[in-house]
């Protein structure tokens, strides 16, 4: 009885493991499937041939499919990049400065936590309405800059929220001590505050690159062309156009997914810690 | 001495203070002022001051209400499947061999950005060639138009929308499984308490406050629902899967260009949320957290 039961448990996790685990396993495969393979029926679940044409855009397709390669990537990656790494670092910069100002002094109160937890609440959409009229009439519009700018209003709480719970958990005497040696408050923030927090600073950057990386509907509204359009967009493009090529799509898909599912394993702790405003400590 | 350090506190939340006052507070009194116009970027007009006619506007508009309705549905279906799915496998993973394992394989879906997770879903439903018609075709159910049917378009991104986020729920809640001290299970069960009895009065207790901040979370970032629906759906059928964020963006920045009607859409778009936050931070004893 006992063993039939812990037999239906297994079974049961199973099910949802690969119920989690599917569409991730299909986006993978198909991303290395010959072209003949994309389209077949029954669909092929364990394809024995594999290419690499996909990525490399030799892999073609069929009449009037959308052709892709890396080389039509580049740019775009090269967008993701920096966007995704000049948000990481000012967003860190940012949220440092406030984090000790708001751990040590307590400045602005509730009113100043409330704030930046409303930030993370709201609606991308509803910051996009005005955020576009502002750029537009700024000239901003279709540059990185905007991007940047877009994406800092979101990432930057995080940053902030998490480094304040890290700079709590340093010792205020530690503060104290260089203060009484003569330290002035900025040289006490570079030279004890920031080395202690060093993996709370490289959590929160990183945190700030994942979201900027898979951020979809700010990139896709404050931009106009492969000067400034970010990998999503380029896949949200992609996905709209009337015929599809699965390999290649998928393949462009695998590219934006790896660095950030890499990033997020490694820093999931810290992602659950910002993601639940510290709720979660664990 | 502490004012003159206070001071400089201050100095230091500028760069944060300039980002908020200039991308968030000032845009926002921005765009309320818009919603009383008839603000049209495609128009090569002047906007004129219209009152209250935006919002008038929105009660007669049966699209808006379709993108309300649907938002309803997911707040409904989505959210309250997300938690029980998420609160199950938290029980149940926490009670098996090799725990590290199948967590990490678990809380893969919330890892990738949604946008990808769009584009898997897209291949999956495909009606002729996508592998979930053929594992329905198991069961003897023929293929299901699942992009083309407005009421299985609106089941997909359900269904897609729990894929990504239960990890999520699961994640929190079974962290918070965790931190059930150990002697607290022992004595239960030396006290000859059930499993059920142990979960009903040892586990639950102690996560309680974690399922609260998890489903304000959830219920915040279902109106923000966006990127699923326009990789997997672009809002259709018609507009049978439009969200109100994806409304919105139709209307205003999109197809549209009618910038007023979007702004006042996203006026009442934000009481909703700032409602929501205002619960979420009373649940969080933000004070506490921040060691305020």
């Amino acid at each position: 009885m006992h063993s039939i039961k812990e037999i239906f448990k297994y079974i049961l996790l199973l099910a949802l493991v690969i119920f989690f685990f599917f569409p991730i396993y299909w986006l993978i495969i198909t991303a290395f499937k010959v072209s003949s393979d994309w389209f077949d029926w029954p669909p092929v679940f364990i394809p024995t041939r594999f290419t690499i044409g996909n990525f490399l855009g030799t892999e073609g397709g069929f009449q009037g499919s959308l052709a892709t390669a890396i080389s039509s990537i580049t740019p775009y990656l090269s967008n993701s990049i920096v966007v995704a790494l000049v948000t990481a670092l000012a967003s860190m910069l940012i949220g440092s400065l406030t984090a000790y100002a708001i751990s040590r002094f307590k400045i602005g109160g509730m009113f100043f936590a409330s704030w930046i937890i409303s930030i993370r609440m709201l609606p991308p959409i509803a910051a996009a309405l005005p955020l576009y009229v502002m750029f537009s009439h700024l000239n901003l519009l279709n540059t990185k800059l905007s991007i940047i700018l877009g994406h800092l209003v979101f990432t930057t709480p995080f940053s902030t929220w998490i480094l304040i719970t890290f700079f709590n958990d340093i010792p205020r005497e530690l503060d104290e001590a260089a203060y009484v040696d003569g330290a002035s408050m900025i040289r006490t923030f570079v030279s004890v505050i920031l080395p202690l927090s060093a993996p709370g600073l490289a959590a929160v950057a990183s945190l700030a690159f994942i979201q900027s990386w898979g951020e979809f509907l700010l990139a896709l509204i404050l931009t106009s062309s492969a000067e400034s359009q970010t990998l999503p967009i380029y896949l949200g493009r992609f996905i709209t156009g009337w015929r599809i090529a699965w390999g290649p799509l998928a393949a462009a898909g695998l590219v934006t997914m790896v660095p950030v599912m890499t990033f997020s394993l490694i820093m999931q702790r810290y992602l659950l810690r910002g993601l639940t405003f510290g709720a979660v400590k664990y | 001495m502490q004012t003159c350090y206070k001071a400089s506190a201050w100095l230091m939340a500028i760069p944060l203070l300039v980002l908020f006052l200039g991308f968030t507070i000032y845009p926002f009194f921005y765009m309320i002022g818009i919603s009383f116009t008839n603000c049209n970027l495609s128009a090569w007009e002047v906007p004129k001051w219209v009152g209250l006619k935006n919002y008038a506007t929105i009660f007669d508009d049966l699209v808006a209400a379709g993108s309300v309705e649907f938002t309803i549905l997911l707040v409904l279906i989505a959210v309250p499947l997300e938690m029980l799915l998420g609160l199950f496998v938290a029980f149940l993973i926490d009670d098996v061999v090799g725990e590290s394992f199948w967590r990490s394989i678990v809380v893969l879906p919330m890892m990738i950005p949604p946008v990808v997770a769009g584009i898997a879903w897209k291949m999956l439903y495909n009606f002729q060639y996508g592998p979930v018609n053929y594992f329905l075709s198991f069961f003897g159910i023929h293929r299901i138009s699942w992009l083309g049917d407005p009421v299985m378009a609106r089941v997909g991104v359900i269904i897609a929308d729990v894929w990504q986020w239960t990890p999520f729920v699961f994640l929190v809640l079974y962290s918070g499984l965790q931190s059930v001290p150990q002697d607290l299970i022992e004595a239960a069960s030396v006290d000859g308490a059930s499993r059920w009895h142990t979960i009903r009065y040892v586990h639950l207790p102690v996560i309680r406050p974690l399922v609260w901040v998890v489903l304000i979370i959830r219920l915040v970032d279902v109106l923000k629902l966006f990127d699923i629906v326009y990789m997997v759906t672009f809002g259709g059928p018609g507009s049978a899967t439009h969200t109100i964020s994806y409304y919105i963006y139709k209307v205003g920045l999109s197809f549209g260009w009618d910038i007023g009607y979007a702004s006042a859409l996203s006026v009442l778009l934000l009481i909703a949320v700032v409602l929501l936050t205002n619960v979420l931070i009373r649940v969080l004893n933000v004070r506490q957290l921040l060691g305020l």
